[in-house]
C-alpha cells in the first residue's frame, strides 16, 4: 500500500495583482492567497490512489507562518495528516530552497514510496521543485505526468511531452509532477473542511533543519509586464467594422 | 572557466541557443561549447554555425530516456567550470536542467526570455512570473550561471565562413532507473501554429461547438489558423490540445491574432503577447482582452464574426 507524500505552495493569487501602469510597479498587500493551482492536481491524484490502493497520504508545505491558513484547505481535500515547515525567512525562496528544505525534512522523518507534486507553481512557475527534490532524495523522478497507475513496485506514468506522450516505468520511491489535466480537484464539503481541522498538523521550524538555506538565483526586480497596445474600442456596427478591417489592411497584417 | 555551454533537445533548439551563446561569447571574449546528442553530423553543423567545441553524447538504448544524459553532462560540467549554461525549455530540457543545477547546487533561470550581461559580466535573466503578469529579474550568485529558454525566442545561428572546432565524444550514459514503456509521436498536424501569420482564437464565449463552424469562416478569410483558450482545448476538447494559447500552452507570435470570445486571462495572454496586432471580440466591455488589445469591438461574437468575415470577403475579394 503506497505512502504518499504530495508538496504543495501557498501562493497569492495572481487574479488579485493590480498594477500602476505608470510606475510597473506590483500592488500585493491586498491579494488573497491559495493553493497553487497544479498542486491541487498533485493533492488530488495522491488522495485518489490512496482511495484505490490503500495508504496513506502526508501533505507537506513550505511557507511563512502565515501560510498556516492553507492547511486547513489542503487537508479537507483529503490527506490525513500535514507537515508545515515555517519560519519568517521562507516567504520568498527559489526553488533550489524550496527543494533543499522539502528534501531535510522528508530524509529524516518520513517514510514514503511516492512523492507527487504539481508541475510548477503558479507564482514563480519555475518547475524546478520536482526535480530538484528528487535529484535531492536520489529517487527517479517523471515530469509532466498525465497519467499514473501503480504496478506493484513500480509505477508508470505517460508524460506529455512536446513532441508526444512518452510512457516509462519508474522503481518505487519515486517522485512525479503532474499536469492540470490529469484530474479535476474535488471541492470540499463542510463535512471534509470540518474534519480537516481535526487532523494532526506536524510544525517544524528552520531551527529543527539544522540546515542553511543559501541563495543561488538572487530576484533583482519585479516589474508588471506591460505591453504596448493601442486599446482603441468599436462598436458592432457595420460602420466600426469597416474601420477595424482597414485600419487591419493599413497596418499590413492581412492580404 | 571554459565559456558558454548549449544544450538543446533538437537541432533547431541548439541552434537559437547557440545564436545567443555566441553573443554572450562575443561580449565575454570567450568560447561557446555545444551538445550534439548522437549525431556526429549535427556536432558538425554546431561548429559550422559558431561553436568552438562539440560534445557528442553517446548513443542511449532504446528504452533509455534522453533525461539519463544527467550525470554524463553534470560530471564533465564539474570538470570544465562552465561561465554559463543555457538549456531549451522543452519539457525534457526543463527536468534536465534542473536536475544538473541541483546535482551542481547552482541556481536556475526558468524560461528566460530576455538575456543580458550587467557591467560585472553577470547574466541578468528576465522571466515571466504571477501567470504572465509580472516580469522578474534574476541572477545566479553561483557558477556555472544557469538559464532554460523556451524554443524560438532567438533566431537560429547560421553557418559561417571557414569554422573549426573540436569535437569530444562523451561515453554512452549507463542505465537510470527509469525505462522508456512506449514513445507515441504526436500525429503532426498539417498546420503549425507557431507558424501562423494570423491566428484566430476561440474562447469561452463560444457557446457550441457547431459554433466553430463560423469562426473557422472567418479565419479561412483572413487566410489564417484557428488557436484557442485553455478550457477549450483541456476541458471541452474541441480543438486539438496544440491549438491552445498561454503560458504553459502555445506562444505565438503571428502578424495578427483574433480573439473571439476570449476573456482574456493573463495566462492566455502571455501565451499572445508577442503578436504584431491583437484584435478582440466580446460582449463584456470590461473583459480584460481590450486591455490587451490594439483593435477591440464590444459586441456579440454572434453578430460580429459574420459581419467581420463579410467585409474581409468584400475587401480581400475572396
Amino acid at each position: 500500500m503506497p505512502r504518499i507524500i504530495t508538496c504543495y505552495k501557498w501562493v497569492k493569487d495572481e487574479a488579485d495583482i493590480k498594477v500602476d501602469t505608470s510606475s510597473r510597479q506590483l500592488t500585493l498587500d491586498r491579494v488573497g492567497y491559495k493553493i497553487s493551482d497544479y498542486d491541487r492536481n498533485a493533492i488530488e491524484e495522491a488522495v485518489r490512489m490512496q482511495e484505490q490502493h490503500g495508504g496513506s497520504v502526508i501533505a507537506v508545505t513550505v511557507g511563512p507562518p502565515s501560510a498556516k491558513q492553507s492547511l486547513k484547505d489542503a487537508l479537507s481535500r483529503g490527506p490525513e495528516e500535514a507537515y508545515f515547515i515555517n519560519d519568517p525567512s521562507f516567504a520568498e525562496l527559489e526553488p533550489a530552497q524550496t527543494a533543499a528544505i522539502l528534501a531535510a525534512v522528508i530524509k529524516g522523518r518520513l517514510e514514503y514510496d511516492l512523492i507527487i507534486c504539481g508541475e510548477g507553481s503558479s507564482d514563480l512557475y519555475a518547475q524546478q521543485v520536482g526535480p530538484r527534490l528528487a535529484e535531492l532524495l536520489g529517487i527517479p523522478c517523471a515530469t509532466y505526468v498525465n497519467k499514473l497507475a501503480l504496478e506493484g513496485t513500480r509505477i508508470n506514468v505517460e508524460r506529455k511531452l512536446d513532441d508526444g506522450i512518452e510512457k516509462i516505468s519508474l522503481p518505487l520511491p519515486a517522485l512525479v509532477t503532474v499536469l492540470p489535466d490529469i484530474n479535476t480537484p474535488r471541492l470540499p464539503g463542510l463535512k471534509q473542511v470540518l474534519a480537516a481541522g481535526k487532523k494532526p498538523v506536524h510544525n517544524i521550524g528552520l531551527k529543527d533543519l539544522g540546515l542553511t538555506c543559501e541563495v543561488t538565483l538572487n530576484t533583482t526586480g519585479i516589474l508588471a509586464a506591460t505591453m504596448e497596445r493601442r486599446r482603441l474600442r468599436f462598436g458592432a456596427g457595420n460602420e466600426d467594422i469597416r474601420k477595424v478591417v482597414d485600419a487591419l489592411l493599413k497596418e499590413g497584417v492581412i492580404a | 572557466m571554459s565559456g558558454v555551454w548549449v544544450l538543446g533537445e533538437r537541432r533547431e533548439q541548439t541552434l537559437e541557443l547557440l545564436n545567443a551563446g555566441l553573443g554572450l561569447a562575443r561580449e565575454l571574449g570567450t568560447t561557446v561549447t555545444a551538445f550534439a546528442i548522437q549525431d556526429q553530423g549535427l556536432a558538425k553543423t554546431y561548429i559550422e554555425c559558431g561553436a568552438d567545441t562539440v560534445y557528442l553524447l553517446g548513443s542511449l538504448a532504446p528504452e533509455q530516456p534522453l533525461e539519463d544524459y544527467v550525470p554524463v553532462i553534470v560530471d564533465v560540467a564539474r570538470q570544465k567550470n562552465p561561465d554559463i549554461f543555457l538549456i531549451s525549455a522543452t519539457p525534457r530540457g526543463k527536468e534536465m536542467a534542473a536536475r544538473i543545477a541541483a546535482r551542481l547546487g547552482v541556481g536556475l533561470g526558468s524560461e528566460c526570455t530576455r538575456l543580458r550581461l550587467d557591467e560585472n559580466k553577470s547574466l541578468v535573466m528576465e522571466r515571466l512570473m504571477f501567470g504572465g503578469a509580472a516580469v522578474q529579474t534574476v541572477v545566479c550568485l553561483t557558477r556555472p550561471q544557469m538559464a532554460t529558454i523556451p524554443p524560438r525566442t532567438f533566431e537560429p545561428a547560421v553557418p559561417l565562413a571557414n569554422r573549426e572546432g573540436e569535437i569530444i565524444e562523451l561515453p554512452a550514459p549507463p542505465a537510470g532507473k527509469v525505462r522508456v514503456l512506449e514513445r507515441k509521436p504526436r500525429v503532426q498536424e498539417s498546420v503549425d501554429i507557431t507558424e501562423a501569420r494570423v491566428v484566430v482564437a476561440i474562447g469561452r464565449g463560444v457557446e457550441k461547438q457547431e459554433d466553430i463552424e463560423l469562426i473557422q469562416e472567418l479565419a479561412n478569410v483572413a487566410g489564417g489558423e484557428l488557436g484557442c483558450t485553455r478550457p477549450i482545448a483541456e476541458e471541452l476538447h474541441w480543438l486539438p490540445e496544440n491549438r491552445y494559447l498561454g503560458i504553459s500552452g502555445q506562444k505565438i507570435k503571428p502578424d495578427l491574432y483574433i480573439g473571439v470570445g476570449v476573456s482574456g486571462q493573463i495566462q492566455h495572454i502571455s501565451g499572445i503577447r508577442d503578436a504584431k496586432v491583437i484584435c478582440a471580440i466580446n460582449k463584456d466591455e470590461n473583459a480584460p482582452i481590450f486591455e490587451a488589445a490594439d483593435y477591440g469591438i464590444v459586441g456579440d461574437l454572434y453578430a460580429v464574426v459574420p459581419q467581420l468575415t463579410r467585409e474581409l470577403q468584400r475587401v480581400l475579394k475572396k
